[in-house]
Formats: structure tokens, sequence, C-alpha cells
């Protein structure tokens, strides 16, 4: 009798939503050229593309690109896309604008995880890492939403918040100690700690990669019915979503996008803030267009903080973790302070 | 009737009234206690560490008796001036989240979640890496103004029209410290790799290097800045039932406030200017204070001192010797153990509807 | 028989001595007194009532001075409030704010005693005098048998009583309450307006309470003021300002006003428009 409250959520105009596909992937593509072609040495953009397309193993120019560049720039490309689809996921099931993985603990847990694996067990093996990162995630996830249910007054988008911050204030004066009873495990650890791309083992992605492209998949199959949810748990189960189940598959889509970034790049802060809240001011509140587009801007944005952080003041390299911050502490403080709750 | 008995007060007053005190007798039964346990923990502080001194030859060489060159030196040089800047640096610390729990009304704020520290942090680091030629001297006065600044930002930041909600006003101090924070880090990558490693032992809030010459910094700053919070105390008593009943009472409330401000930035800066960043002691202390014996606010104060002098004292102790050659810095012991009260708190926090 | 309104009109009007004078007040730039003008009759009880964002929330705390004007002043016994010292004026003047709410753990008596504040020095913080006035106002106000309960396990009710006790031990001739009643059960609302209303009368004490409740305002009104936009639309006894005209005036309420004939109190009864069709013409 009343087909309006059947209705979705307002979704974007089709065409406009369309239409920044291909100008994001354009940005994208040329942006990946950019970072390969920047650095110590700067390569001209044609032998970036020559060395992608035409692999010369004896041109030194082009084993650069192969050896040292292409991996960090795939490992940009792969968590920057996944950082932000993780945070447009809990941001909409959630309904809280200040969710990210890093804000509500998952990317603390995951670096736990992985720090006391090798400080304990010593841990070594690669294919390990995924697993005991998404362990890690899944648990810090899990105590931030009870302390917050604990909170009075339930689990806001503050208390979750303040509950995420004493969680990673926690975890990492664990890792700190741990660091320093133990010098020699983290000799490798250290610099993966700060959240910095460089030096990167690509092998890592030949364990994540599979279950990072599942999650992927997973996220746009389930976008749908986030924007359904993200009206309100009532709303979405009066519409015939089965609100409980898909909160776990979001859960476990959430978990093991951040623990494979935290295992590719260590603990890289408010990308998952800061992308979706930008991408939602050009399609609107319709996950989805909201998730694939996260996708893709997270991904041009982690490479062009990543172009920042190798070229900003040379020799040094600034941790990308540094910029990300820097970028998106300011965003954090705006999103707090406008909550008029 | 009530089941709870009540406090017991003795009640002092001179012939003319000049004086006249109601004085808690917990809270002075506690005051001692903890004195006393402020003592031993200094003691054991003394004589522990990788030269080992018995108590015996402790109390010989306060005594001004040298029982040889290297017990002396180590006591004298090195582990008293240390144990008396963790004592300082924690009363400090304590104080500063007081003055500003009551300032606020906000249980959940301490120097280092509302940025203040992160703001002494960065005008020191960015001094250290850029200007390293300037000695160690101009630092508090350095930790004063950055942490003056980062202060009036939040402020000014959380000053909405709704007024200010307690979660948001902590939220909104870690946003601006991880800004803040990103900076100082930033600075020390561009930093020499040596400048930067000193400033790095600094930031995690070590105790370490203290020397006699920050013990007279810390305790110059405090001749001056604790006698000012006493005198506010009568004022932050009336400021705890909000701000239009302190000026319905008739405390300076337009005065006391950036006065106060001022103290709790002063302290928390000059404590983090010694010693680095050293988190949740002022949140910590004036809870603990308050669970231990139930006071004014004057004595209230000198408990919460008293609290967080001994807990960074422990922590620093423990930080030293309980993995012995290794050093962990007393700021992160004290994170680990203000985390979960934090939380607690938390979960207690009354959400005020302003 | 007539609790409120009868008995002082045989009295001559003792000279006002709290007085606004074409005040203006805002906040943040946002003007919203306009000119506000008003002499609180002494020894009696004023109340202010408007609805919500007229102003008289804020017109009380100008006349406490929480609020400075940026136009006209406020007038305490001749002198300028926002001129004076401010613990001066805390020894004539006592503020109850609206929703105040105590620290966790106070106790009653704690609570009651922070009253002495404008008594008190910092060796001086419990005289003889600041006892007595203590134990008297906690009578008073009926709390004494709490005193050493902490104040936040008492209901709304006894905590208001609590706050009333702390503003009586300030021991100051005028007294300023906001919204004293809000979100108090009807039963408890009637024993604090009694506690007030004898607090004027038999103490001789000045009150201007800002009150939500119209038919509180109109039962215990000496002098009834009503705000509307920033202004006084009318003020004096209830007999007089508290008509079906003015409510529609000032609240946009069709209501009528009875004469309760057994306590002679004036009552409104609000009706929406379905009523209004039904009655006769």
């Amino acid at each position: 009798m009343n087909d309006i409250a059947a209705s979705p959520a307002p979704s974007a105009p089709p065409l406009r939503a369309w239409s920044g596909v291909p100008l994001l992937i354009a940005v994208l593509g040329a942006l990946f050229l950019l970072h390969i072609a920047v650095g110590a040495k700067s390569l001209p953009i044609g032998t970036v593309v020559d060395a992608l397309t035409a692999f010369d193993p004896a041109e030194f120019d082009h084993v650069i690109v192969m050896n040292l560049r292409l991996p960090r720039a795939v490992i940009a490309v792969v968590v920057g896309a996944c950082l932000s689809v993780a945070g447009a996921l809990m941001q909409g099931v959630t309904r809280n604008p200040l969710a990210d993985p890093g804000l509500l603990g998952l990317t603390a847990g995951a670096s736990f995880a992985v720090v006391m694996a090798t400080a304990l067990f010593g841990l070594t093996s690669m294919a390990l890492i995924p697993w005991i990162a998404a362990a890690g995630a899944l648990a810090a996830a899990l105590v931030v939403y009870f302390i917050a249910r604990w909170v009075p007054g339930g689990a806001t988008p503050l208390s979750l918040t303040l509950a995420g911050a004493a969680i990673s204030a926690f975890l990492a004066a664990c890792i700190s100690i741990a660091h320093l009873l133990s010098e020699d495990t983290f000799m490798n650890l250290r610099v993966w700690l700060t959240g910095s791309l460089a030096g990167r083992d690509i092998t890592v992605l030949v364990y994540t990669g599979p279950w990072l492209a599942i999650a992927m998949l997973l996220s746009l199959a389930l976008a749908r019915q986030v924007t359904v949810l993200a009206m309100g748990d009532e709303v979405a189960q009066g519409l015939g979503v089965r609100t409980t189940s898909l909160k776990l598959q979001i859960l476990v889509a959430v978990v093991v996008l951040t623990a494979g970034s935290v295992a590719l790049a260590g603990p890289l802060g408010f990308i998952g803030l800061v992308i979706p809240h930008v991408v939602r001011l050009y399609v609107g509140a319709d996950y989805r267009w909201i998730v694939p587009y996260s996708a893709l801007a997270g991904a041009a944005y982690l490479l062009a903080v990543d172009i920042v952080a190798r070229i900003a003041i040379p020799p040094q390299e600034i941790s990308t973790g540094i910029i990300t911050a820097m970028v998106g502490a300011p965003l954090f403080v705006h999103l707090v302070r406008r909550r008029s709750r | 009737m009530t089941s709870l008995a009540p406090a017991r007060h003795v009640i002092l007053r001179s012939p003319r009234e000049r004086i006249a005190l109601r004085l808690p007798v917990r809270a002075l039964v506690v005051i001692g206690l903890l004195v006393l346990a402020l003592l031993a923990l200094s003691a054991v502080s003394l004589a522990t560490g990788s030269y080992g001194v018995s108590l015996n030859e402790l109390v010989e060489t306060l005594r001004g008796i040298t029982i040889s060159r290297a017990i002396d030196n180590v006591v004298w040089e090195f582990r008293f001036p240390r144990t008396l800047a963790a004592a300082l640096v924690g009363a400090m610390m304590a104080l500063s989240g007081a003055a500003l729990q009551t300032v606020t009304r906000n249980g959940l704020a301490d120097p280092s979640l509302v940025g203040v520290s992160q703001g002494a942090a960065l005008a020191v680091v960015a001094v250290m890496v850029l200007f390293p030629q300037l000695g160690p001297i101009y630092r508090p006065w350095l930790a004063f103004g950055g942490s003056i600044l980062v202060a009036v930002l939040i402020q000014w930041l959380s000053h909405t029209r709704e007024g200010s909600n307690a979660i948001r006003f902590i939220l909104m101090g870690l946003g601006v410290s991880a800004f803040i924070s990103s900076i100082t880090s930033a600075l020390m990558t561009y930093g020499e790799i040596d400048r930067a490693l000193s400033a790095l032992a600094w930031l995690a809030g070590s105790i370490n290097a203290a020397t006699w010459g920050d013990v007279l910094t810390l305790a110059g700053w405090s001749a001056v800045l604790l006698p000012a919070l006493l005198v506010m105390s009568r004022a932050m008593a009336a400021m705890r039932m909000g701000e239009a009943a302190a000026i319905g009472l008739g405390a300076p409330v337009q005065l006391v406030r950036p006065a106060l401000v001022t103290v709790a930035v002063g302290l928390a800066a000059i404590a983090t200017s010694v010693v680095g960043p050293l988190g949740f002691v002022g949140l910590i202390a004036p809870h603990a204070a308050r669970r231990l014996a139930h006071a004014g606010m004057g004595f209230h104060l000198v408990l919460t001192a008293l609290i967080g002098a001994l807990l960074v004292g422990a922590a620093d102790l423990i930080g030293r010797a309980a993995f012995a050659l290794i050093q962990i810095p007393a700021g992160l012991l004290t994170a680990l153990i203000g985390v979960p009260i934090f939380i607690v708190l938390l979960a207690r926090a009354q959400v005020r509807p302003q | 028989m007539h609790a409120g309104v009868g008995r002082k009109d045989s009295v001559a009007a003792a000279p006002s001595r709290l007085e606004a004078l074409s005040v203006d007040a805002g906040y943040a730039g946002v003007g919203i007194l306009k000119g506000v003008d008003l002499a609180v009759p002494t020894g009696k009880v004023t109340i202010l009532v408007g609805p919500n964002g007229s102003g008289k929330s804020t017109f009380l705390k100008t006349l406490a001075r929480i609020l400075a004007p940026t136009a006209g002043a406020v007038l305490l016994d001749g002198k300028d409030i926002h001129q004076t010292n401010t613990r001066a004026v805390a020894e004539k003047l006592g503020l109850l704010p609206q929703g105040p709410v105590a620290p966790e753990g106070l106790t009653v008596r704690e609570l009651v005693a922070q009253g002495r504040y404008p008594h008190q020095s910092l060796l001086r913080q419990w005289s003889r005098a600041d006892e007595a006035a203590v134990n008297h106002a906690m009578k008073v106000a009926g709390v004494a048998d709490l005193a050493e309960r902490p104040v936040d396990t008492l209901s709304g009710g006894q905590r208001q009583r609590c706050w009333i006790a702390m503003v009586l031990a300030q021991e100051t001739d005028l007294l300023l309450l906001d919204e004293p009643t809000t979100f108090l059960d009807l039963k408890v609302q009637v024993d604090l307006m009694e506690l007030l209303a004898s607090l004027a009368h038999k103490t001789g004490r000045t009150l201007v309470v800002v009150l939500h409740e119209l038919s509180l305002a109109a039962a215990y009104a000496d002098h009834l003021v009503m705000m509307r936009d920033g202004q006084i639309v009318c003020a004096g006894a209830p007999k007089t300002v508290f008509t079906a005209e003015r409510l529609r005036e000032v609240f946009d309420l069709e209501a009528h006003v009875l004469d309760d004939p057994v306590t002679g109190r004036l009552v409104c009864v609000p009706f929406g428009a379905r009523a209004r069709a039904a009655l006769p013409a």
C-alpha cells in the first residue's frame, strides 16, 4: 500500500557515477607510472612503459623498474584499495562516520599479533603472517566493540572511536616494549611498524593476494545490502535483509582486507577514514558506487601519498604512514567537531 | 538513617577563627602512608641497579660518608637525580591532570590525551632537529609555548554552540595529537640520524638521563606553579559544580579558568620538556586519590601529587630493574597501566545532557 | 487560603534591590534580549515564564551576572552588578543554575558547605558560622537526614533540595533559580515550590524563578513575568496577567483560565482546535 517506504536509498545519478570511472582509472594509471618513474634515480615515463611492456633484463633501468619500483607501486595500489574499502564498509555497517580500520584498533591488533608471533615464537613463515594478522585484527575489533557496548549510551561512534584509540595506545606500548626486549628479532620489523612502503617483500603479496581478492569481491557483492543496512537495522530487516548474517560477512571482509594490508605495509592510518568521505561527496550514499570508487580512489591516493613521501625531503624518505596521518587527522577533527551529539 | 558511616573529621580552629579547618582523618592517614611509601620506594630505587648498593651502604652514603668512589658516583650523580626527577615529574603530571579535569569538568582529561604533551614534544623536537646548537636550557620554555598553543587550539576547536561533550573533547584532542605527532615524526626523518635518535629516546618518556640540572628545572618551576595551584584550590572546588554555579558562589571564574589552564599546561610542559611525554599519569592519579580518601580540594591535590610521584617512581624503577640491562621507558609502563583504567573510567563516564 | 497572592497587597512595597535597566544580551553575537526592564519586587516570588527561546533563562543569567549585557545594566542595590566584585555580589545574591550536576561522590554536606564559598578563605574554611549555616540550610531544605550520603545516589527531587540547601547556606537575601522543577514528578515540583514560597513569605527573601510549568507559575507567583522574543510582554500579579488573551499572545496557546474555587488559584486548561470547534460559541 505504500511503495515509497520500500524503495532503496536514493542512488546517485548513474550517468554521473559512471562518468567518474574512466577518469579515476586514468588518474590511477598516470599515478602508477609516475610512482615508478620518480625516486633516487628518476626514469623517463617512456622507459617505465617499455620496462613494463617489453622487459629487457639486460637494461639496468628495466631491472630497477621490475625488481624495485614495480613491487612497491603494486603494494601501494593493493593496500590503498583494501584499506579504503574496509573503511567504507565499516562506516556503512556501523553508521559511524568515524569508522576506520586504524581508528577502531584493527590495524593495531594485526600489528600486535604479528609482532608477538615473531618475538615469542620466532615466526618466519610468510604464509602464516596474513592469518596471524587477521586473528589479531578480529580480536581487537571484538574487544573494542565490547568496550564501547559497556559505555553508558552504547556503541556510539564516539565511544567506539575512543575505545579504539585506547586499545591502540595499549597495543602500541606493548609493541614498543617487545621491541626493546628483543632488538635483534625486530631489525626487519622496525621499518614495517612505522607503516612504510619501502623495501616491502613482494612474496607476501603471493600469500595475501588471493585472500584480498576474495574479500574484495565479497565487498563488491555485499555493497548493495550495505546501502540498506546504513539506513538502520529495522529498516533493513523490514526490507528483507538478514542483518546478522550480513554483518558477519562484512566483518569477515573487513578483517581480511585490514589484515592483508597490515601484512603488506604495516599500520597505515586514516586512509579508510578519508577516502570514503571524499568518495561520498561525489557519488552520494549508495554503497554500490561507494565501494568500487573507494577502491580506485584509495589506490590512487596511496600512490600519490607514497610519491610525496619519497620526494618531499630528499635524500630522506618519510614513512608513508606519517603523511596519511598528516592528511587524515585534520579531517578526523573536522568530523568529530561536526557531530552534534 | 543511612548505613554509610560518616567520614570522620578533626576540626581545627584558632581562638579568633583566623584558621578554621575541617580535616578529614582518613585523608591525613593516607597522606602519611603515601609519604612513607614514597620514601621506601626512593630508598629501593637508590639501591637498585646494575651496581648493587646495600641499605647500610646507602644510608652511609646519604650521610656523606664515602664508602667507595663508585658508590658515591652511582648514588649521587645518577640514581639520586633520577629518583627525584621521577617523583617530581609524576607529581607535576598528576596535578596537571587534576587541574585539567576540573577546568573541563571531564574525568577523562589528561595532558597527553588532549594534545598538551604532544605540543610540547613537537616544539622541543623541532628545535632539537632544526637548531641543534640551542641548548637544553630553552627546552622548558619551548615546551611551554608549544603546549599553550595546542591547548588554545583544542579549546577553540571543541567549543561548539551546543557546548562540549566529554567524549568529543577527548576525541578532538586525539585527532589534534595524531596530527602533531605526525609532524614530529616527519621532523625526525628529516633530521640527522644521531639527533633524531636522541629525540627518539626523549620521546618515549624516559627518565634515564635525568641530571641535577633537570631536577633544578623541575623544582624551580614547581616552586612557582604549585603554590599558584594551591591558591586556586578553593575556586577549583567551586568550579567542579559547573561554571554558572561557581560564578553564583562568587568564584572569579573568568580569572581562574585561564590561570588554571596555564598552570596545568605549564606543569605538563615542564615535565615533558625534561623526560618526554608520560601518558595517563594525569588521568589516573586524581581518580586514585578520590578512591583512596574523600577530601576537600586542597587535600585532594596533595594526595594526587603523591600518587603521581609514586606511580612514575615505580614505573621508572620497574622499567630499569625488571629486565636488567634493557631499560623500559617509564612512559610505556604508565601507558600499560593507564589504558585499562581509562577504559574503566570511560565505561563509567556520565553522559551529560548539556 | 490564598497562599500566594493575598497577603502582600496590604504591606507597603519595599524598594527593589535588583533591577534590570533596558538590558540587551545574547550569545556569540546573536542578540536574544532586547531592552528588558524589570524591578524585582523585594520579599516576593517573581516567576519568569515564556515559550522556549523567549529569553527567560538568558534574562535570569544576566540578572545573575553569568552573562554580561551588551547594552543596559543590572543594578544590585543601585550598583552595576557586572562592575561589582563577584564575591561581594555572592554575599547578597545566590544562584541555582539549570540542571546542575554534582561531582561524583560528593556528599550532601560537602555540597551544601560549598555554599559558604563567599564567606570563607584558604585558611578559614569551617568556622562556627559556617557549620551553623550549613546545618540550618540542610534542615530548612529537608535534607539533614541525608547529610552523609553521596549526592549522586539520591533521587531527582532530593538532589534538587540539596542544591537549594547549598544556595541557602550562602545566606543571601536574593535567590535566583533557573527551572528548579524541570524533570521532576508533579508532587515533588509542588513540594519544592512550597519550600521556595515559604522562603519568601516566612523569611523575607526575594526569589526570581524561571519555570516551565504554567500552572505552577500561576499558583506560586506573587509577580508573574511573561516573556516572548526577548522582551517582557506583561508583568504583574497572576490575577491580572494570567489570562486567556495573554496565553494566546505569549504562548500561541488556546486555553481557558479558571479560578479554582477551593484554593483561589488560577488554572489553565489548554485545548486544541477540535475542542474549540465543540465549544458553544
